[in-house]
């Protein structure tokens, strides 16, 4: 059998380990040497690959899966026994679910979407990948756009840092004109610093123990430098206090919150503790006007919001349902319709003459009933002999396999019918005889 | 006639109430939002319309009763809201400040008659309809902030409690709702100051003396200092919960005390039960 469908071959961090992955990722020159070799192969019409540290996926369009399989294989041999091959409509889902983040290690994150983007444009580029692959790579980013809209897949932070700078902007709303106090040089306050200056955030003081390495810090986030001799007037002035520092026991004492609170009025102090063991006593955070958070906190949100994004999952994966159905009902009615509507026209066409003949014939011999009944039967006719072949004519469009629709314009000699791409060059004899199709996937091959 | 507009407008109110809870609930559904302000739109202008009916109806805006100051702070309030909105862009502050537009106006809609009460011919005075006006849209403001206060104390028990839950995620951060809270209390302040002068001069051309000991006037201006007073601590630093607690019950204040200088009778003569000429129309 011959005709063009969708297929993918493709191996994640779901089916391969990364000693594995690292062998078949390409990326730069080298994927678009791939690309333009899988354009090449016998049979592929286009392709676009996907590769990033967790997934390699080689999507085709092509008559079989075997130059995808290929890909694979002439890299790395081990990689074939990793591989999952998806076609037609599976294949679509799949691609849908990729763009969307549902099949990502952390559920909604935001990159990949950049980077399936990325992938696309790439392939593009070397002409490797044409309207198919454009329709198709459309219709998967603005299913992704929808998911993140509809749902709340990418709510909710994933990380420490990102949990440190959501309970500050619940706090305080607008960091504009906020103080910001590193307190230690850890490298998980550096960050999280950053990303509160981020936010608008404009003032960071550092106070460390160590001078030398407080002035280190205080150059890296672009802050000021404070001795730790100052650290009660520090207190006074800031806004927010990551703390991360390696000391056993607490820098901060409820006492010496207490005296700082004197002076700052009743201005909201957010204390953020990421050391373990805690530098900052949690009776801090029973003082009015105090909140306060340890690394234990964040990462119960940490694990919320995991499970939360797990939870939109399922209203994403009917979006990318719904996605997919439009999308292969629109590739069917764009690749049968032509030809079905002249085959239909032609056959009405053919119906009414035939019609007419005879009751011209039977002249005055008929009433109107029975000329009525006789246009009616040879519609009738007309509509049970195309139904089956509508219906497959269809269900093989809907997969990208444009042969069928090819075989019925010769065939039936619609030439003023406009072939979907391609479908021109299909045998002849091969598609018209193809025993009844069951809707889409396994068709071909 | 103005009455059954006014119900009318309840049920406006009670479906963007409805809209800004369903918000409220299910972020996801921004459509609800906005139905809500169209609905709290539509359902301002019934309300002026029915307003205006009346005052038709009744000869006069001054109106004088718990009925008609009711009916007045609700429109104020919602309108105050869909002010508040087009510059924050709060859409959850909806979810608490619609239902309460409707418990404001919920009484008025029962009992006999619409009659707002309209001020005596005796005390008709150039400046009374700016006294309501002011004084009504003080009140209104100061619900708003009783409103966004509320709110305030809400989200601060869920995020210093690390209740990091729908609520948290939900109601808008503290610095956002602090900072509204104070500006609603600024403004709300000044109108009510324009409103107890307006006052004053009314009640020095009626009663020949701007002071008289009236409960009406003792309350005010406890209210008035009470205010005053928060405005202050707001330049000395007074920030967050406790600006948060002073807003809700200084509200909680100002409608004990209208509430019950309107419907004790002859506790003050500023109500409705005023004895004078063409006081038949006072419930």
């Amino acid at each position: 059998m011959s005709g063009r469908g969708l297929f993918l071959v493709g191996l994640s961090h779901k089916s391969a380990p990364i000693e594995v992955r690292e062998r078949v990722a390409l990326n730069g020159a080298d994927l678009k040497a791939a690309l333009q070799q899988l354009r090449a192969s016998q049979g592929v019409e286009e392709a676009f690959v996907v590769s990033t540290c967790n997934r390699v996926e080689v999507f085709v369009q092509a008559e079989g899966e075997e130059a995808a399989r290929r890909f694979f294989t002439s890299r790395a041999e081990q990689a074939g026994d990793h591989l999952y091959v998806k076609a037609g409509a599976d294949a679509v889902r799949h691609l849908f679910r990729v763009a969307a983040s549902l099949d990502s290690m952390v559920v909604g994150e935001q990159q990949i979407l950049g980077q399936v983007k990325e992938a696309y444009g790439l392939a593009s580029g070397v002409e490797a990948a044409g309207s198919y692959m454009s329709r198709l790579c459309n219709r998967a980013f603005a299913t992704a756009k929808r998911v993140r809209t509809e749902t709340g897949i990418g709510r909710g932070a994933t990380s420490m840092s990102q949990v440190a700078v959501e309970l500050v902007e619940k706090i305080f709303g607008d960091l504009k004109g906020r103080t910001i106090l590193l307190l230690g040089a850890g490298k998980m306050g550096a960050l999280s610093a950053k990303a509160l200056q981020v936010l608008g955030a404009d003032r960071v003081l550092v106070t460390n123990r160590s001078p030398e390495r407080g002035q280190q810090l205080a150059a890296q986030v672009q802050g000021t430098f404070r001795p730790w001799a100052d650290l009660h007037q520090l207190l006074v002035e800031a806004d927010v206090v990551i703390v991360s520092t390696g000391a056993p026991s607490y820098v901060l004492t409820a006492a010496m919150v207490r005296t700082a609170k004197k002076q700052r009025r009743h201005r909201n102090l957010c204390l953020i503790d990421l050391a373990v063991p805690r530098n900052v006593d949690p009776a801090c955070a029973d003082l009015e006007d105090v909140f306060g958070y340890d690394v234990d906190d964040m990462q119960k949100v940490v694990s919320a919001n995991h499970q939360a994004r797990q939870g939109e999952a399922q209203s994403a994966e009917a979006i990318v349902e719904a996605e997919v159905l439009a999308f292969t009902r629109e590739r069917e009615t764009r690749a049968a319709l032509p030809v079905l509507v002249t085959l239909r026209l032609r056959a009405e066409a053919i119906a009414r003459a035939e019609a007419e003949r005879t009751l011209q014939k039977a002249g005055a011999a008929l009433d109107d009933r029975t000329r009525a009944s006789i246009e009616a039967m040879a519609s009738a006719i007309v509509n049970k002999l195309l139904h089956l072949p509508t219906v497959r004519l269809k269900a093989a469009a809907a997969v990208g396999e444009s042969a069928l629709a090819g075989a019925v314009a010769e065939l039936f000699g619609l030439d003023q019918a406009q072939p979907p791409p391609g479908g021109r060059r299909a045998p002849l004899a091969n598609g018209a005889t193809t025993p009844g199709l069951p809707p889409p996937e396994k068709d071909d091959q | 006639m103005s009455l059954d507009l006014l119900r009318f407008t309840a049920g406006l109110y009670a479906v963007a109430a409805a809209g800004y809870l369903l918000y409220f609930a299910r972020p996801r559904y921004t459509l609800a939002a906005r139905v809500g302000g169209w609905f709290l739109s539509g359902g301002v202008v019934v309300h002026l319309a029915a307003i205006g009916l009346a005052c038709k109806e009744f000869g006069g805006l001054e109106w004088f009763t718990l009925r008609g100051g009711m009916v007045l702070t609700a429109v104020l309030l919602a309108g105050a809201y869909l002010l508040v909105q087009r510059f924050y862009h709060l859409p959850s502050v909806g979810a608490f400040v619609t239902p309460l537009t409707l418990i404001i106006l919920l009484p008025t809609l029962f009992g006999e008659g619409g009659a707002p009460g309209v001020a005596p011919a005796a005390l008709r005075h150039p400046a009374i309809t700016g006294h309501i006006m002011t004084a009504s849209l003080g009140v209104a403001l100061f619900g708003l902030a009783f409103g966004v206060a509320l709110m305030y104390l809400l989200q601060e028990r869920e995020v210093k409690g690390k209740r990091f839950g729908a609520l948290f995620s939900r109601l808008p951060p503290l610095g956002s709702l602090d900072k509204l809270t104070d500006r609603l209390v600024r403004i709300g302040f000044l109108f009510f100051t324009v409103a107890s002068i307006a006052g004053a001069v009314i009640a020095r051309s009626v009663w020949k003396s701007a002071w008289s000991w009236d409960p009406q006037q003792v309350s005010t201006l406890a209210i008035w200092a009470l205010y005053g007073g928060m405005v202050q601590l707001r330049h000395l630093g007074w920030h967050g919960r406790r600006y948060a607690l002073l807003t809700v019950f200084g509200f909680a204040i100002l409608m004990t005390s209208i509430v019950t200088l309107r419907s004790v009778p002859g506790l003050t003569m500023h109500a409705g039960e005023y004895k004078g000429p063409n006081t038949e129309s006072n419930k």
